[in-house]
């Protein structure tokens, strides 16, 4: 084999080619270092920030609640949240010790939590007040640390209860206006950032910067809590002495879309949120007057007049007879008095509430015409209030309605509205222009910057004169003698209604939704409320009786609160009329003695003679009271 | 043959390259700052003692000094008949590290020996033990070299620690003694057709190698996208990363790293580069790497004027295997290559890896010195008795090689 030299001179060849390896190795290396450091340096660092550093919210409270006239229906307090570093504990059996004694935690979870290192920080106890909190300090434990956080407290508990809503324990709003001013009334959070190890070992050089936190805004509503209450302990009678599934009840300012007082039941104490029970925390918590929709019957029939008398098709002295029924398209049609009102006059017809009225003049106007006014006064539109959930209702389309179908919706059958879609357009109406309806009245901030809510006008809806004519319709439904019995020494207006329930699309038989429209002052109303008895199930169902005398409840209590001076000066009214004993008589007798005695009454069933009478004989009760009488 | 016995030592103080011992020195000072800044903390938490790395650099830097100096004098041409025992030393090191009771594991690798209270890692001895044999045979066996079948022993050699390392398993230093193996067979005279042939079979050992070991896939992984698991293979490199960036241009300030606050694993080891980029920035870390360069150059340039072929290979051998180490430690914490454990020449926190490099810098000095003296022999032709040019003792050695 041939032996080739390997001369010094390859030798220094070959060391030549390696040197030039290691400059180019080194080349991409101090290249690679380059773009680490310089080019990529400010991402890693921002980065590499977030490890540095531990931080503990210190939390901004969350902004109260408070009413029109500034009382606090929510508010925040500062309650302290209990952190245990394991890895900066010295003892954990005297922390697990002297905490379990102040805190009232099982001594074990805590130890098992002292010592746990796997974790930097855990959460030892949440919402502690400010004085449990001193005792730990005072003990001065090492690894445990507190951080501010809040509570909210609700001082009026069960109240309003819907509509507030309530937050998760962080505080953040789920429903009512919690959630739908929750960006206003969270605070904004500060912490306190301390440099640490990778454990959460506080350096000992370190410094710690705090940022305090901000409160969240105060939002002022509309609500008025007085109201507010007398509107609630109402409902509550209402839904006792009526063995009601529920009630409902809004109260609103006609000329400017306020409203002043909003409740559904039954309800909760706020500051006892059924957390653990999800089923009566989402039923209850819902506000039934926003997001439910009904069947409005009789208290629809305003809508009806309303658009009779301005398309022209009728006038308030206009004629009618009823029979009891009326024949349409070969389909019977009862009024819901069997026997039926005869001749009566628009006026009677609306005080009787007599549905062959309202079927007239809902086929006088037709479909078109009649919708056109529905959708005027805001039927089956939202109504744009500031609360999440609102339905628009159902009214049928305007092409499938047929003439059964019109002359039912003229009495407020086959159509669905929301509560608050009801009182709305009711408003509109009686005041001539309709509002959007509103919560909210103001906003704080922390820095006592006001923003004020002011009224929205939707449009108007009648004319003057047709608004008056309404007005003194809705009076003279309450108090047919226009003597201000109703309430007493009060002009009230008022309509009543009873709608059937539909379960899966049927009528459910025995349950009925029973209403009352009240207005105040009659002529020129400014207080409109509106309750719904939801299956009451003491034996009557009417409307004018189930609903009606709460109605009136609510405004002579509202009228003492709000100090408004009666209209009329009268004798104090006391329940000064005795109830005959009625059983046995024919009903025409019934009817004729109670009316001598300034009572009223209704007669249940379709036969002739008195068996039984929902007021005891010998009972005594106010002038115009409702005496049942039951016939076969 | 020459029968001249040579001295152990070379006389006098002379012919000194400041260069190299400016480089070392400043490096082996440089890098206990270093480990103080980048491990007080950790030290002080897990050892009870802020200087605890610290003290040990310090005894690891005292005895390389000590070393440093004694190779200066040491004459380097005794190694050649050093080369076997040497070899025999590595593998025994090497064998014994593998042997439960006497290596001790720690972060699941057998890496350490432990004599009494001193330990020290067996292939930091091993990779200087292979210079020594790779350096001996390839020059005293110079001829044989350009044979297929002559350059083998080096190759065999090289290849049997490799793999001895690789069982430890330290992938890192394998692939710096692999390195370490190429360069030394093409500097020593390798004829290239064989050096290709050769490199074919390692270069496929580098996946077999991944596939055997799973952890080593995933470090792979981890390299490619280190942000996929921050909290699990990628969290060293982010770290280190994290390190480097916070760095930028002129660093936190000497003792300001956050990293080192248990961040960064081994912050005052393999991984003591990042800790320099993030206090003294990319401006540090460029005079860090000057320095090494310097080193290396240094080096490479003593190779060249060695004296002979021994010298020679000696030279390349310390210079490649610091300059294989800087790359590849710097590689590792920029990220670069997939994260291995690998200390960095002279500034990494670990006595033996000190103590063996110092050594080697001793016998680059020791080269040079000899150099020096041969040149002004040849010039003189003065009083150096004992000197053997390289040309008789390339022919001396040429007459006794048996044709082939």
């Amino acid at each position: 084999m041939k032996i080739i030299k390997y001369t010094t001179q390859n030798l220094q060849k070959r060391l030549l080619c390696v040197l030039t390896i290691v400059a180019f190795v080194f080349l991409f290396v101090i290249g690679k270092l380059m773009y680490v450091q310089l080019i990529q340096g400010t991402m890693l660092q921002s980065r590499a920030i977030s490890q540095w550093t531990r931080d503990l919210p210190l939390s901004g409270l969350r902004g109260s609640i408070v009413d029109t006239n500034g009382d606090t229906l929510a508010s925040s307090f500062t309650s302290y949240n209990i952190y245990l570093r394991a890895s900066n504990i010295v003892d954990a059996e005297t922390v697990a010790n002297l905490l379990a004694e102040i805190l009232g935690i099982d001594y074990q979870s805590i130890l098992q939590k002292a010592t746990d290192k796997s974790v930097s920080e855990r959460l030892l106890a949440q919402q502690v007040s400010g004085e449990l909190v001193e005792r730990i300090l005072a003990s001065d434990l090492d690894g445990v640390y507190i951080a501010e956080t809040s509570t909210r407290r609700y001082p009026y508990g069960d109240l309003l209860t819907s509509v507030l809503g309530y937050t998760t324990i962080d505080n953040i709003g789920q429903s009512g206006i919690e959630a739908y001013y929750d960006n206003y009334l969270q605070g904004t959070d500060g912490y306190a950032m301390t440099e640490s190890t990778i454990t959460g070992v506080e350096l000992s050089n370190s410094t710690t910067t705090f940022v305090s936190g901000i409160q969240g805004c105060t939002v002022q509503l509309t609500i008025d809590v007085g109201i507010q209450q007398i509107l609630e302990g109402v409902l509550d009678r209402a839904m006792e002495e009526q063995q009601a599934k529920g009630a409902t009840g809004i109260i609103m300012d006609a000329t400017n879309g306020e409203i002043l007082a909003m409740a559904t039941k039954p309800s909760f104490d706020l500051n006892n949120i059924p957390r653990d029970d999800i089923e009566t925390l989402l039923n209850y918590s819902k506000n039934t007057t926003v997001v439910d929709i009904y069947e409005p019957g009789s208290t629809f029939k305003v809508f009806t007049t309303a658009a009779a008398l301005s398309s022209g098709v009728t006038n308030i002295d206009d004629t009618f007879y009823d029979p009891g029924y009326r024949i349409i398209s070969g389909e019977r049609i009862k009024c819901w008095r069997t026997q039926g009102h005869g001749h009566e006059t628009l006026l009677e017809g609306f005080c009787n509430s007599c549905n062959s009225v309202f079927m007239d003049l809902g086929l006088r106007m037709g479909t078109e015409v009649f919708y056109q006014y529905l959708q005027k006064f805001g039927i089956g539109q939202k109504t744009g209030i500031d609360f999440y959930g609102e339905s628009a209702g159902i009214v049928m389309d305007a092409s499938m309605v047929r003439d059964v179908d019109l002359a039912r919706i003229a009495f407020g059958q086959a159509i669905a509205v929301t509560p608050l879609q009801m009182l709305n357009s009711v408003c509109g109406i009686v005041n001539g222009t309709r509002y959007q309806p509103r919560l909210i009245k103001s906003i704080t901030s922390a820095n006592g910057t006001t923003k004020e809510f002011g009224s929205v006008i939707v449009g108007s809806t009648v004319s003057n004169s047709v608004r008056d004519t309404i007005n003194q319709m809705l009076e003279a439904v309450v108090s047919t003698t226009g003597e201000c019995t109703f309430v007493a020494g009060y002009h009230v207006g008022g309509k009543t209604g009873t709608a059937q329930k539909y379960e899966d699309g049927r009528v459910a038989t025995g349950k009925y939704v029973s209403s009352f429209i009240g207005t105040y002052p009659a002529s020129a109303p400014k207080y409109v409320m509106l309750i719904c008895v939801d299956e009451p199930s003491a034996g009557i169902y009417y409307g004018s009786q189930v609903a009606k005398p709460y109605g009136g409840m609510i405004f002579k209590q509202m009228f003492d609160y709000l100090s408004i001076a009666p209209d009329v000066e009268m004798a104090e009214i006391t329940a000064d009329i005795e109830v005959p004993n009625l059983v046995g008589l024919s009903i025409t007798q019934a009817g004729a003695l109670l009316r001598s005695i300034k009572l009223d009454y209704v007669i249940i069933g379709e036969g002739e003679v008195v068996l039984t009478q929902a007021v005891p004989a010998g009972t005594k009760v106010f002038a115009e009271t409702i005496i049942q009488l039951f016939t076969e | 043959m020459d029968k001249q016995k040579q001295p152990y030592f070379v006389k006098g103080f002379g012919d000194v390259h400041w260069g190299v011992v400016a480089c070392v020195i400043g490096l082996a000072i440089f890098g206990i700052v270093m480990i103080y800044s980048a491990s007080s903390y950790n030290a002080e938490k897990n050892f009870g003692s802020s200087m605890y790395f610290v003290n040990k650099q310090i005894v690891g830097l005292v005895l390389g000094l000590c070393v440093f100096a004694f190779c200066y004098f040491f004459n380097y041409s005794l190694l050649q008949k050093l080369m076997y025992p040497a070899l025999a030393l590595g593998l025994i090191v090497l064998v014994l590290v593998l042997i439960p009771g006497v290596g001790i594991e720690l972060y699941g690798a057998r890496r350490w020996i432990g004599i009494g209270g001193f330990s020290f890692q067996a292939s930091e001895i091993a990779k200087f033990c292979f210079i020594i044999f790779a350096s001996g045979y390839m020059s005293k066996y110079k001829e044989r070299m350009q044979t297929f079948w002559g350059s083998m022993p080096v190759l065999l050699c090289g290849g049997v620690f490799c793999c001895l390392i690789m069982l430890e398993p330290n992938m890192s230093i394998t692939i710096c003694m692999g390195v370490l193996m190429l360069t030394m067979l093409l500097i020593g005279g390798m004829r290239i057709k064989h050096f290709g042939l050769m490199s074919i079979p390692m270069i496929a050992a580098v996946p077999v190698l991944i596939l055997i070991e799973p952890y080593r896939m995933q470090r792979l992984m981890a390299f490619l996208d280190p942000w996929a698991n921050p909290q699990g293979e990628g969290f060293q490199l982010i770290q280190s990363l994290y390190a480097l960036g916070n760095g930028g241009w002129f660093g936190v300030g000497l003792f300001n790293s956050r990293q080192k606050y248990s961040f960064l694993p081994f912050s005052e080891s393999d991984f003591i580069f990042s800790i320099v980029g993030e206090e003294l920035g990319f401006f540090g870390c460029l005079i860090l790497l000057g320095v090494f360069i310097a080193l290396i150059v240094f080096g490479y340039k003593i190779a060249m004027r060695a004296k002979d072929r021994l010298g020679c290979y000696l030279a390349v051998g310390v210079s490649t295997i610091i300059a294989v180490q800087v790359l590849l430690n710097v590689a590792v914490v920029t990220g670069a290559v997939p994260p291995t454990g690998l200390p960095l020449p002279f500034i990494s926190a670990g006595g033996t890896s000190l103590i063996m490099f110092m050594a080697g810098a001793g016998v680059l000095l020791n080269i040079h010195k000899q150099s020096k003296l041969a040149t002004r022999l040849v010039n003189d032709n003065s009083n150096a008795n004992w000197l053997i040019l390289p040309n008789t003792t390339v022919k001396s050695q040429k007459t006794s090689l048996p044709k082939s």
